[in-house]
């Protein structure tokens, strides 16, 4: 708790202060770009759409849509904290240099942490994937986070300090976003794993696609940006309003369905539809029939 | 005239002994010639078995069908020209989606009680095939499509299969993203045909794939041509039930050349009307509390969108299972293709299912050789490899249900999805061989046990001196005799065993 | 409510006295059933009307279908159990009579259809072969005209996309895909600029376009100028049934087919690894041009989608 109330108190202190602080690291990763900025697709720049208007404000990128993003860069001030967090929970598999160690059969294991962005880390750490309650396993489940959402800064902003990277940590203005574009959007590019309902499905080899029904807005926008695990990574290709707009739709319509046909059925469609049908349906009727008619 | 004071009475002996009802059915008489055969009618007796109420339900819930499917068809737009949506459903605002869609949105969330309706009809439609095909294993269970009711199976078999037919119809008809997905599917079974397939899909669809004639043709097919052909089959249905005379389980007083039971009129109608209450009530309730086929969360079609875990409606589980579990064996050459891994699940297969269907009477004649005329049913226990046959095609057919959901289980069991889909292969295949020995034995065991399946009787277990124990069952009453067990006798049957004892001796010796 | 012990011989409807206990009402104590019965259809009764009044101010579905579910439920219940208990308790028999005709009344009818029908047809057989040539014509020649107007001929149109030499790849807005726009494990699903608003476009020409590396990427032998950059691009439509293979792991590099789960392997021309499909997904061939746009080499180099006959 004392942990988590001084870095907040540090984190309003230090608003200003982090601003001027970034504005030469942002120059940094800016540079060269022209009026139509081509990156180097790869790790450092995921996240960069370039389609989408880029806003600048004292030359750090803060957005790639006009407001519909804005993106963060964990302040450098807590990177002293954040290393030693990072000893703590990571460097066991990730090695105290935060450059992993070379996948030894498993798909992704131990994978090197430097220039992932912020976006990544906090991601993995506030899903409470991460620190892994199975390094092994196919597949980290989603489950109650053990570090705060400041030591989770922390570390995105000691890892950051390694190598700046984008992502940047997103808030999703999802205000001013259109749920209908939302749901098409949703359709198109989401729905093939996670179902049309959100609830998720399993995948190949024992991998699967979470439920969508309990993420904050937060995380919705950093996997998207990020593509964490087998999910894909979306890129250029969706632009900040569009990320806003599923954004909105997973975190409203996803996850608060109205269902005025009655109790949802856990989303499971058709399947679920079968049981209720027969066993409910005919075999309560089947019951009802036992009465009505004798049974010598 | 006016100085007879007109009494109730009065009146009453002018219009004769039964009033005006006596005088309407005179009327009647007179033109229909009515009376006689009505009185015959109304007395007509019925009996009421609870089992003989599964295909009551049936029955009831396609009345529910026809009632909602009206209703429905009042908003429904069958048409595929593109509109955009402005209705109060937000999430759907200005997406643009055929008209069939955006009627149904719109006749779930713009017509009074017509989300109530939509739910219903679809409830019904789901308990409508699920009890035909338990009302199904009921007739065949108990052998009451033997002859003289041959031809009652064989219109049955033909209801269900139009049931299926116009379940997945209707299913297609709001064009959303999961319905659209299953008539893709349905378009490429069709091309999978050898050598007509291209034509016939074509000539279906008005076209390739996804064109702008198959919502049309499959509203006509669905709302007119097959629920005429079903109704015109349910009524021959029924009419073979009355002029057959139903069957009944045998029993004291059951003889094969009686019926027993209540009269038509009125205990038979109460209950029964009673019962078309229940159904519709119980639809209603499942349409009130249960959400189904929630299409505007489901949203328009797009042939370049998909969701995971799309399944088709329940009843066409096992076309899907055995599409997902059949291995990928395609055959190349001589310049042709035969997609063997979906001709052979989602056309041979289920051609060879109904097939055996339609065809099991005539085998079991043949096998049996037993052309008798047969009243009293079955128990199936009775009749062990009719039993255990039964027993073994609804294992297999369960297991290819199980099937179209491997993603489901997977997801649920946390198991990997590789491992279940193989596992659904193993299942379907052996499943057969597994449920046909286990019913043959107990069917076989209840038959040697005598009263087996009858409540309250008592066994009284007595040691010989030999050291073999020996089971008698005594009566529970007094007079709870032996003679109304004994099972009524039938000609040579289906039976390769006889009992280990004569059913009728009540002693059963295990062996040692 | 019946008693198991007092069983009774069943009897005929017609001819019993009033006092016959078969005439009895099955319930021990009819008065209270009949309390009850009551109670119950009051109680539909009260859920109908609620029905009424329920539409009437429009309400929610759940109100809808629970009071009019609800009415017909109890009015169904009450009168089942009027029927059951309260009505002559029975059993009643009525005999079977044999549906089989006498031996004359079938060989009467037998001879009415073989010796009248037959022989009319015999002593004309010119007219009746001409009657049924006709009919039979007839029936063979309407079949045509009305199987074959219900759609045209398949022709070419599924052996080919319409994706041609220099197509630019747009995404469903029609945005055409820039080189810089796909990280690496990015998916993007994009049709041949033009058909991405059409039913053909989507349906037919639909493809996926995956980013495996920054460098070119060789999914096949023969294929060492399809993937541009690491750009690669698949048909979306599964060779099984047809449906979209929108499902793309990233890191087992597998597209899966959402419908019947079969799995492609990207890295390898896309394979299948497992599932019922036969094929692998048709792969296009991709250039980037100066301006840094994708875009199609030719149109894709076998028939897309599901088998079927004419394909060889």
């Amino acid at each position: 708790m004392s942990v988590g109330t001084s870095l907040r108190l540090r984190l309003c202190a230090g608003g200003l202060v982090s601003l001027v602080i970034l504005a030469p690291l942002a120059w940094f990763s800016a540079a060269g770009a022209t009026t139509h900025p081509i990156y180097q697709t790869g790790r450092h720049d995921a996240g960069t759409p370039n389609s989408s208007v880029v806003v600048r404000k004292h030359g750090v990128v803060t957005s790639y849509g006009d407001g519909a993003i804005m993106y963060n860069a964990p302040s450098p001030a807590l990177a002293a904290l954040g290393r030693a967090l990072y000893l703590q929970n990571c460097a066991t598999c990730h090695g105290v240099d935060a450059n992993g160690v070379p996948p030894a059969g498993t798909t992704g294991a131990y994978p090197n942490l430097v220039g992932l962005g912020p976006a990544t880390i906090d991601f993995w750490i506030e899903s409470g994937r991460m620190p892994a309650a199975d390094p092994r396993s196919v597949q980290a489940m989603r489950r109650q986070p053990r570090l705060t959402h400041d030591q989770a800064l922390a570390i995105a902003a000691w890892i950051n300090s390694l190598a700046p990277s984008y992502p940047y940590i997103p808030t999703v203005n999802v205000k001013d976003a259109n749920v209908a574009n939302g749901a098409a959007l949703f359709a198109l590019n989401c729905a093939a794993c996670h179902t049309i309902e959100g609830d998720g499905d399993a995948l190949a080899r024992s991998t699967f696609a979470p439920s969508l029904r309990n993420i904050p807005a937060t995380q919705v926008a950093e996997a998207i940006r990020t593509g964490p695990g087998n999910m894909p990574r979306f890129t250029g290709n969706l632009s900040d309003f569009q990320v806003a707009d599923i954004v909105k739709y997973v975190t409203t319509e996803i996850q608060h369905p109205r269902n005025p046909g009655g109790f949802g059925l856990g989303g499971l469609g058709p399947v679920a539809e079968g049981f209720v049908g027969l066993l409910i349906g005919v075999g309560g009727l089947a019951l009802i029939g036992f009465w009505v008619g004798e049974r010598q | 005239m006016s100085d007879v004071v007109e009494t109730k009475r009065s009146r009453k002996q002018a219009t004769g002994r039964y009033g005006a009802v006596g005088k309407v059915m005179g009327e009647l008489d007179d033109r229909l010639g009515v009376a006689k055969g009505g009185r015959s009618f109304l007395d007509k007796i019925f009996p009421d078995h609870w089992s003989f109420m599964l295909g009551e339900i049936a029955l009831y819930s396609f009345v529910v069908l026809l009632a909602t499917g009206v209703f429905l068809s009042l908003y429904y737009i069958p048409s595929s020209a593109i509109v955009t949506y402005h209705g109060s459903y937000l999430p759907l605002d200005g997406q643009s989606m055929t008209e069939s869609f955006a009627s149904t949105v719109n006749l779930s969330f713009a017509v009074r009680a017509g989300l109530l309706m939509r739910q219903m009809h679809h409830w019904a439609a789901d308990i409508f095939i699920g009890s035909m095909v338990v009302h199904m294993a009921r007739v065949f269970f108990t052998g009451a499509f033997r002859k003289p009711r041959e031809l009652n199976w064989t219109i049955g078999v033909t209801l269900l299969t139009l049931a299926i037919v116009n379940g997945f119809l209707g299913y297609s008809l709001p064009d959303d993203l999961v319905s659209g997905t299953g008539i893709r599917i349905a378009y490429s079974i069709i091309l999978s045909v050898p050598v007509v397939g291209t034509y016939l899909a074509f000539f279906i669809f008005g076209g390739n794939f996804p064109g702008t004639a198959v919502i049309p043709r499959f509203f006509i097919l669905h709302v007119l041509v097959v629920p005429g052909i079903m109704l015109a089959l349910v009524t021959a249905h029924m009419i073979l039930l009355v002029r057959q005379k139903h069957t009944q389980f045998p029993g004291e007083g059951k003889t094969e050349s009686n019926v027993v039971g209540s009269p038509l009129f009125p205990v038979f109608m109460a209950k029964t009307t009673g019962f078309m209450l229940i159904v519709t009530g119980v639809t209603a309730l499942l349409g009130a509390f249960a959400q189904i086929n929630p299409i505007w969360q489901f949203g328009p079609y797009d042939a370049a969108r998909i969701s995971y875990a799309v399944q088709p409606d329940w009843y066409m589980g096992f076309l899907d299972g055995a599409l997902r579990i059949f291995p990928s064996w395609s055959f190349h050459s001589f310049g042709h293709t035969i997609p063997f891994e979906v001709t052979i699940p989602a056309v041979i297969f289920p051609g060879l299912v109904f097939g055996l269907a339609y065809a099991w009477p005539a085998i079991e004649r043949r096998v049996t050789k037993d052309n008798a005329i047969h009243n009293l049913l079955d128990r199936p226990s009775s009749r062990p490899k009719r039993t255990a046959a039964g027993a073994a095609v609804l294992a297999a057919m369960s297991m290819l249900f199980i099937a179209s959901s491997t993603d489901v289980i997977a997801n649920f069991f946390h198991v990997s999805l590789n491992t279940v889909l193989w596992s659904m292969r193993v299942l379907v295949l052996i499943s057969p061989f597994v449920a046909y020995p286990i019913a043959y034995k107990i069917a076989s065991e209840m038959n040697a046990t005598r009263g087996a399946g009858r409540r309250k009787t008592v066994n009284v277990v007595s040691r010989t001196e030999e050291g073999e124990y020996v089971a008698t069952s005594a009566p529970a009453y007094a007079d709870d005799v032996a003679h109304d067990l004994a099972p009524t006798p039938v000609p040579d049957f289906i039976e390769a065993t006889t009992p280990e004892q004569p059913p009728s001796d009540g002693v059963r010796t295990i062996e040692r | 409510m019946s008693d198991q012990h007092e069983r009774r011989t069943p009897v005929s409807l017609t001819g019993l006295r009033e006092d016959d206990p078969h005439l009895q009402p099955a319930a021990r104590n009819p008065r209270l059933v009949e309390r009850v019965i009551a109670l119950t259809f009051l109680v539909g009764l009260a859920l109908v009307v609620g029905f009424g009044a329920a539409y009437w101010v429009n309400a929610t579905p759940w109100i809808l279908g629970a009071t009019m579910g609800g009415g017909l439920f109890f009015l169904g219940v009450g009168l089942v159990a009027w029927g059951k208990y309260l009505m002559a308790r029975g059993p009643f028999v009525e005999e079977r009579h044999p549906l089989a005709s006498s031996d004359s009344d079938r060989n009467a009818f037998a001879a009415a259809i073989v010796e009248r029908g037959g022989g009319t047809v015999k002593r004309r057989k010119v007219l009746g072969g001409l009657l049924g040539g006709g009919l039979g014509a007839f029936s063979i020649v309407a079949l045509f005209p009305l199987l074959r107007s219900l759609g045209p001929l398949p022709k070419g149109t599924l052996f080919h996309t319409d994706w041609r030499a220099g197509s630019y790849a747009v995404d469903q807005t029609g945005r055409r895909i820039h080189v810089t726009d796909l990280a690496v494990g990015s998916i993007v699903t994009v049709f041949p600029e033009g058909t991405q608003n059409t039913d053909r476009g989507q349906a037919v020409d639909q493809t996926v376009l995956i980013r495996l590396s920054n460098e070119n990427f060789t999914t096949q032998k023969g294929r060492e100028s399809w993937g541009p950059m690491g750009y690669v691009a698949y048909s979306k439509l599964c060779t099984h049934l047809g449906c979209p293979v929108g499902l793309y792991e990233q890191q087992l590099q597998l597209l899966v087919c959402p419908c019947h789960q079969s799995m492609f392997n990207v890295n390898n021309g896309a394979i299948p690894e497992f599932g019922p499909a036969p094929r692998p997904l048709p792969q296009l061939p991709l250039y980037i041009d100066a301006s840094g746009y994708i875009r199609s080499q030719s149109d894709y180099d076998q028939p897309v989608g599901p088998g079927f006959w004419e394909r060889s």
